[in-house]
């Protein structure tokens, strides 16, 4: 635990930084403006991935950390105003783009195992995706209207 | 995670790859493309995986470099599952009011099933097709049809192929159509903004930028949306497919083959020399 938990914060701060100078060079946002914001989101992520280990249960590391994050932030808990001004200050776009970069290298692998799969698949790919995304948003859309949401 | 991901920080050369693709392509900037009445939008996460996959193939990534991100794909992609956690909080009176499009929004994972399950049938694939069109395909499906079929069966294979296609072009496919889909059909942004968050953390990515991008001033609304959605999918998506997607594919499937096998049987076509 120890042990991945330095692990984690060092990785953190290297991830940290380069979404920090993403955020500069696309956003135009000083990184000493976004540094409180960035500090804030690792933290959650942190405590995340530690309650995820300390817990018995088999709920992913990600649904604690974003129901840290949303508890946080729920309007009239301690700390939340200054949580939502400083994590503003970290664009989604930039967080994003790192991410994918990792993704980009860690698939360069599978690339081989693609090519052999043949058009087949890549037509049914692009159908299985478009079909999940197209029908959740068509039912979310119905209901929506339903409900007179939107 | 952690133990296996020993000394992950040190890799300093794939730290440095990323953070060069990250000043290049940030730097380059957004483009957008009209296309009919619609939108595609170039954004630097799209160019970044685009130029990542392709550093694999020169000496500047190894095998080791290669292996190294992918626990840092999880490991970034948590610092997103954050972010959309804060956007939540603020929003959560419109999101508690919105709950049962959310919770309801997950049936549209059977949209593949209506969608490309004929598809594929009509393709000539057999049970390769149950695996490939139960679900979206990403690593909880991959768990469960493991489970229950084994990675070397016909489904196995399905599932693993459609794994292995979300990976390297889930990102890029679905960044391109949500901005386009999102300008060109009368559905409402906030719709789509929870459609993105039924794959993975990349795909929600990279299908969530491309919405901000067109509807700048829902930005907040969205990545709120987008994230408890997100959130919802991970807990319960793999539930939906143990007891609707899966059980439903597979009686379609039988369906839909015993057709086929009646109309080749009738007009004499010959459409699949095994069966």
């Amino acid at each position: 635990m120890i042990k991945s938990l330095k692990e984690w914060i060092l990785v953190f701060t290297i991830i940290g930084v380069i979404m920090l100078i993403g955020n500069w060079i696309g956003y135009d946002i000083l990184p000493w403006e976004a540094l409180p914001g960035i500090a804030i989101l690792i933290g959650i992520s942190l405590a995340g991935l530690i309650i995820h280990r300390l817990l018995p249960f088999q709920l992913p590391s990600i649904a604690y950390i974003g129901i840290i994050g949303l508890i946080l932030t729920i309007p009239g808990v301690p700390g939340a105003t200054q949580i939502v001004t400083h994590t503003t200050e970290v664009t989604l776009l930039a967080i994003a783009t790192p991410i994918l970069a990792y993704a980009g290298v860690s698939i360069g692998r599978s690339w081989f195992d693609f090519v052999q799969l043949g058009w087949k698949t890549i037509v049914i790919g692009m159908v299985v995706l478009l079909g999940t995304f197209l029908g959740s948003a068509v039912i979310a859309e119905i209901i929506l209207r339903f409900q007179g949401i939107i | 995670m952690g133990e296996q991901a020993f000394k992950l920080w040190k890799d300093w050369r794939l730290h440095v790859i990323v953070l060069a693709i990250v000043a290049v392509t940030e730097s380059i900037g957004t483009f957008a493309i009209p296309l009919g009445p619609g939108t595609i939008l170039l954004l630097p996460m799209l160019y970044a995986v685009v130029i990542g996959l392709a550093l694999y193939f020169t000496p500047l990534v190894t095998d080791k470099q290669s292996i190294n991100a992918e626990p840092l794909v999880f490991l970034s992609v948590s610092v997103l599952i954050a972010k959309f956690g804060v956007q939540a909080g603020p929003a959560l009176p419109q999101i508690i009011e919105a709950g049962p499009a959310l919770l309801l929004q997950e049936f549209g994972n059977l949209g593949t099933i209506l969608l490309a399950l004929p598809l594929a049938v009509f393709l000539g694939l057999k049970r390769e097709s149950i695996g490939m069109t139960h679900s979206i395909g990403r690593e909880a499906n991959l768990a469960l049809i493991t489970d229950k079929y084994g990675l070397s069966s016909p489904e196995g294979r399905g599932v693993m192929a459609m794994y292995i296609f979300g990976t390297v072009f889930g990102s890029i496919f679905i960044g391109l159509i949500s901005g386009f889909l999102a300008t060109v059909t009368p559905l409402h942004p906030i719709s789509f903004a929870m459609a993105t968050g039924v794959g993975s953390g990349s795909m929600a990515a990279a299908s969530l930028g491309p919405l901000i991008a067109a509807f700048p001033e829902m930005s907040e609304t969205l990545t709120a949306f987008s994230g408890v959605s997100n959130l919802i999918s991970s807990v319960t998506g793999l539930y939906m497919s143990i007891f609707i997607g899966l059980p439903l594919t597979v009686k379609m499937y039988e369906i839909l083959s015993k057709n086929k096998e009646k109309k080749a049987a009738k007009g004499g076509v010959d459409y699949d020399k095994k069966s």
